[in-house]
């Protein structure tokens, strides 16, 4: 199965979680997300993605120097990005222990 | 800090902006911004500038790109950008239609109203002929485009929002009413109107209703099919223009009773109807059902006979005896064979199961037979008479 596909449908979930720790820029929260193992997530859908859960009032935003010069626009969890973050995740576990239990069934 | 960027990078960011040039300028530039930091960021993945290969096999194509961010970020998909050719032909096709539903039903509203028969065919097939002329034309503008591009023109885009406010100022449950009610109602009258009323013009006054009522169907069909599938309804709206100037044109013409023109064509049709009378079931004489033959000789004696038409069937007639009207038994309740008996009231003129009497009997004196007959020395020989009395006809349909 291809990955990108099962990535559409979890990227906000991806995006929140990676920035529940720490506020991070758009291509700082691209290198975690690649650090976590999803190696197939699009470069502009990160960008699309942080910028709707902007949009949603999921996200807080600023600007901050950095040492190497350009301005980097940091993106953090607001109140209403923890509150999804948590919805979220509960959704997932219960699909996920739901899609487990369903191929256990399958293979045995 | 688009300055930063040089080289292909530049020529990739300037690619993606074309691409999300659709939206709306200060989204774009602030989409553009994280656009650019991410092509800095990218371009120091690079040991030497990245050339536009490079960002390809990176990033997918500026269109791929663009796509991406969109999706993501929820943007309506990218529309098409209008060229002046596709607005010539919105433009041309809108002008077609407009003649088509306005010049041609004119036409046609002007037939309705004619004052003979003939004027009545001209203006019909003048109507009719610049409506399919001008039909065809502005379909053959459209150049295989989807008919919706009329509303890119300006001055489509403008007479549609016109159209859409007029709607929109009517109460909810009013639009609710005309949807659910007038639209079924609608296509019946477009469809019975439209078609009846291209028989009754061209004074195929005979097949008018089977063309009305077909007419009716084909139009439920459309007005269904339309609904399924959106595409139709850029065919239809102007046939329904069409049809708003008709129906009403041949309603009014109806109601101040236009004696003239077709409208006379299909009341002759009307009147003839009402001369002809469905033959009612047994032996019906000038309109007048028989329900008993009493037959007489030459020499007016009552005699007993059997009746055959020209083709050897028997006439018959249901039994009006004792048997059939009381009795259980089911039996073969027509004969041939008359006069048939007939139940006879008792003295206190009751009839009844018990002691039931019949006769044969002829009800009325039997008139003097003609002279001429009775001078006839062999009633053995007598011939069938010539000529029936003119004005009577005998007509028959079997009893079952």
């Amino acid at each position: 199965m291809d990955t990108s596909q099962l990535l559409k449908g979890v990227l906000d979930l991806a995006v929140l979680a990676v920035l529940r720790d720490a506020d991070g820029y758009g291509y700082d929260v691209l290198r975690r997300l690649r650090a976590a193992g999803l190696e197939d997530v699009a470069d502009a859908s990160v960008y699309g993605t942080l910028r709707r859960l902007f949009q949603a009032g999921a996200l807080t935003s600023y600007v901050q120097p950095s040492e190497e010069g350009p301005h980097r626009k940091y993106y953090g969890l607001n109140k209403t990005g923890h509150d999804l973050l948590a919805r979220s995740t509960k959704t997932w576990n219960h699909f996920a222990d739901t899609m487990s239990v369903l191929l256990e069934e399958e293979a045995a | 800090m688009n300055s930063t960027l040089t080289g292909a990078v530049a020529i990739y960011l300037t690619q993606v902006r074309a691409e999300l040039s659709d939206l709306p300028p200060g989204e774009l530039e602030d989409v553009l911004q994280d656009v650019t930091d991410h092509l800095t960021e990218v371009a120091g993945e690079f040991d030497t500038e990245p050339t536009s290969s490079d960002l390809q096999e990176r990033l997918g194509t500026p269109r791929q790109y663009a796509d991406e961010l969109r999706t993501a970020a929820g943007y309506p998909a990218r529309t098409e950008p209008v060229s002046q050719d596709y607005l010539t032909s919105g433009w041309k096709a809108l002008r077609w239609g407009l003649i088509a539903g306005t010049v041609g039903p004119f036409f046609v509203a002007v037939s309705i109203f004619a004052w003979s028969h003939d004027e009545t065919a001209f203006f019909g097939l003048l109507g009719l002929g610049v409506l399919f002329v001008a039909a065809f034309l502005g379909v053959r503008a459209l150049h295989g485009n989807d008919p919706r591009i009329v509303l890119d023109t300006p001055r489509g885009a403008q007479w549609a929002t016109a159209v859409r406010g007029w709607i929109d100022q009517l109460p909810p449950n009013v639009r609710h009413e005309l949807v659910t009610i007038g639209q079924p109602v609608w296509w019946v009258a477009r469809g019975m109107i439209g078609a009846g009323g291209f028989f009754a013009l061209f004074g195929a006054a005979s097949v008018t209703v089977v063309g009305a009522v077909a007419g009716a169907a084909v139009s439920i069909w459309i007005g269904r099919r339309t609904q399924q599938d959106r595409r139709w309804l850029w065919y239809v709206v102007p046939l329904n223009v069409v049809a708003a100037v008709a129906v009403p044109a041949f309603l009014a013409a109806a109601y101040v009773g236009a004696s003239f023109g077709f409208l006379d064509n299909y009341n002759d049709y009307r009147g003839s109807t009402r001369s002809y009378e469905p033959p009612a079931k047994g032996v019906v004489v000038n309109g007048s059902t028989v329900s008993n033959i009493y037959p007489f000789d030459a020499q007016g004696k009552q005699v007993s006979v059997r009746l055959y038409d020209q083709d050897g069937n028997p006439i018959s007639m249901e039994l009006q005896d004792c048997a059939t009207s009381y009795g259980n038994e089911s039996r073969d309740t027509t004969t041939n064979l008359f006069p048939q008996a007939v139940v006879v009231p008792d003295e206190n003129g009751d009839t009844g199961p018990d002691n039931c009497k019949e006769t044969t009997k002829a009800p009325f004196v039997p008139p003097p037979a003609p002279a001429t007959r009775t001078t006839s020395p062999t009633p053995s020989t007598v011939k069938p008479s010539g000529t029936p009395t003119p004005g009577v006809t005998l007509t028959v349909k079997p009893t079952r």
